[in-house]
């Protein structure tokens, strides 16, 4: 989808390189700005209160995203991050001297979350600095208190593996002069405090832009389309703006819902959400998922949509509708209404709503794994169907679902299933 | 209110059945009960998780496959081949059963079953892979992970899995040309 912008790659590296070039002649670097709305509290906090806070910050920027790999020692590193430039790991950030930050000062840390510059080297904007440079120097001060503490894990960082040119640090000095912005737009309006407070959470913290917002040339993201959705991994992340959620049937109040339990009317949290949600969203407190909603919808929330009318006639959807009966009904029920602690209902479903069908495809093709969510629910697996059903078959069935439950045209073709089902794990 | 119902011819144990009318959203455990008195398949977790339901789908490539009858709609099965727990010993002229297969045989040597709800799904199971085998034997030293993979899905509430994966264990190594003489290391490349 992105090729075009990719093959001019080398033209970037050279005009990054020209970039750095001149940056290092200036002298000059980034402006500096000031911190976004800082919500530390007044005057200093003991060490225990620091390190509490830290905590609830390093879970709410969700650093263990990449930082703690599965099995392996917490913020020790080694999570993969598949990108089109090839594949980033994530670094080990416990304390440890020779291999994690141990020797960093709480000055080197900002500066990294702020800059993308560690004492010896650039980061790559795989590390969300460009989302992190919002964040309060209160608030790094205190998730570095926070990680001077974890355990020190004597754990190697792995290399990236990146293709050529990208593989060259020196140009993300280039890259940071041309694109590291201070601010990110808003996709919302809105002026309270909530809200405020949600942007602060949204764009510095949770760095929701990074997957959210589509991505142009470069790498960089395209900040005249804030949080209007992406597909940088195999499951895309959905547009986010209020229009988009509101046409998807989204409330703030199922917003708060799915971050903290993963599970709304709307669906539940697959694809990388499914960490987000484990990871850092369902430890953030009731006033932060409000404020997250309320920024995500702004002060005045668009009114959700209902599901529009059956968009095609019966005839054209009697094939899906046959597919779904065989093999879908068991599990998310004859009328799309799913069935509890097994599969989400259909019917109204967000992704079924949504306009793109990308993951809507994607998740018949793949499946989706067993899914346990914080407190008691859980989904059972999905199989994929890709080896059980072929193209137009599966265009059949996202069609009835779209047309039927999904307020959406009957518009998916056997060539859409074709490409990703070639673009899948299976091939 | 009235249920929309549909033609479904199909063929199970070698007979051909059908065509019936059957509604369009009847699970094909139900239809093996109540249309076919084939009672033999077990309702278990009716949610696709416990695979005491699972019929062998033999499919045109000469290949056979697991389907949760449980949550598979009886018209997923239209015009396809099917064979249930019914279909497996050989049976005399009045339709009484004279000798079992293989597997079942081993499983009641080795005491496989206690409450045996469990028991279909896992006789299917196991004769596909035993069918499997015969197809494409296995190395030496991968006859253990081969059964413990193809039955992994399988749940026996009286946790009579030791006893299960040594009878099948015991079919599969005493069945001739299931398992290579060689081990993936003398073997060829991977």
């Amino acid at each position: 989808m992105q090729r075009p912008a990719f093959l001019s790659l080398a033209r970037v590296a050279l005009a990054a390189l020209a970039a750095a070039t001149l940056a290092a002649g200036c002298g000059g670097d980034t402006e500096a700005v000031a911190p976004a709305a800082d919500q530390a509290p007044k005057g200093q906090l003991p060490p225990a209160g620091q390190i509490a806070r830290g905590r609830y910050l390093v879970r709410a920027a969700d650093c263990a995203a990449c930082h703690t790999a599965p099995q392996g020692a917490p913020f020790a590193g080694g999570v993969e991050l598949a990108s089109p430039f090839g594949k980033f790991y994530g670094t080990n950030i416990t304390p440890d001297k020779k291999h994690g930050i141990g020797n960093w000062s709480a000055e080197d840390f900002y500066t990294a979350l702020h800059d993308g510059k560690t004492p010896d080297k650039h980061l790559y904007p795989a590390m969300p600095y460009t989302s992190y440079r919002g964040l309060s120097r209160a608030d790094t001060d205190a998730m570095y208190a926070y990680l001077m503490q974890v355990k020190p894990a004597a754990v190697p960082n792995r290399p990236h593996d990146l293709q050529f040119p990208y593989n060259l640090r020196f140009a993300l000095a280039g890259w940071n002069l041309l694109f590291l912005e201070n601010k990110l737009p808003d996709a919302s309006t809105g002026n309270s405090e909530s809200w405020q407070r949600g942007r602060y959470l949204s764009n510095a913290l949770g760095h929701c832009a990074e997957c959210h917002t589509p991505r142009a040339a470069f790498g960089r993201m395209d900040l005249s389309r804030p949080l209007a959705g992406a597909a940088l991994a195999r499951v895309g992340a959905p547009d986010i703006t209020p229009a988009g959620l509101a046409t998807r049937g989204w409330t703030a109040a199922d917003l708060q819902q799915f971050f903290a339990t993963g599970i709304a009317p709307q669906g539940s949290a697959f694809g990388e959400m499914y960490p987000v949600v484990h990871l850092s969203s369902q430890y953030l407190n009731q006033g932060d998922l409000a404020a997250m909603s309320n920024y995500l919808l702004g002060d005045k929330a668009p009114a959700p949509q209902p599901v529009k009318a059956v968009s095609a006639d019966a005839a054209q959807l009697a094939p899906g509708r046959r597919h779904y009966v065989a093999v879908c009904a068991g599990c998310h029920g004859r009328e799309g209404e799913g069935k509890p602690h097994v599969a989400v209902p259909m019917a109204g479903n967000s992704t079924v709503r949504n306009t793109d069908a990308h993951n809507l495809i994607v998740s018949m093709l793949d499946g989706i794994e067993a899914q346990r969510f914080p407190g008691l629910e859980a989904m059972q697996d999905m199989p994929g169907f890709a080896t059980r059903m072929n193209d137009e078959e599966l265009a059949q069935l996202a069609n009835y679902l779209r047309a039927t439950w999904g307020g959406q045209p009957a518009d998916v073709t056997p060539a859409a299933v074709k490409a990703l089902r070639a673009a899948g794990p299976g091939h | 209110m009235s249920i929309a119902t549909q033609p479904l011819s199909l063929n199970i144990n070698g007979k051909d059945v059908g065509p019936l009318d059957v509604p369009e959203g009847l699970m094909m455990i139900d239809f093996l009960h109540e249309y076919l008195d084939l009672t033999g398949s077990r309702l278990g977790c009716g949610q696709g998780i416990c695979h005491a339901c699972v019929v062998i789908h033999d499919k045109a490539d000469g290949t056979s496959e697991e389907v949760r009858s449980c949550i598979t709609g009886a018209h997923w099965f239209q015009g396809r081949k099917v064979r249930t727990v019914e279909g497996h010993g050989k049976r005399n002229d009045k339709g009484e059963v004279v000798e079992l297969t293989p597997v079942q045989q081993k499983f009641l040597e080795h005491f496989s079953f206690q409450c045996g709800y469990c028991t279909p799904g896992f006789v299917n199971g196991a004769t596909i892979l035993v069918e499997q085998l015969k197809r494409k034997p296995v190395a030496k030293d991968k006859v253990d992970e081969t059964i413990t993979t193809a039955l992994d899905g399988h749940i026996c509430r009286c946790t009579g899995y030791v006893r299960y994966f040594e009878a099948v264990k015991d079919v599969v190594t005493s069945t001739p040309g299931l398992v290579l003489a060689n081990t993936t290391d003398s073997g060829s490349a991977k």
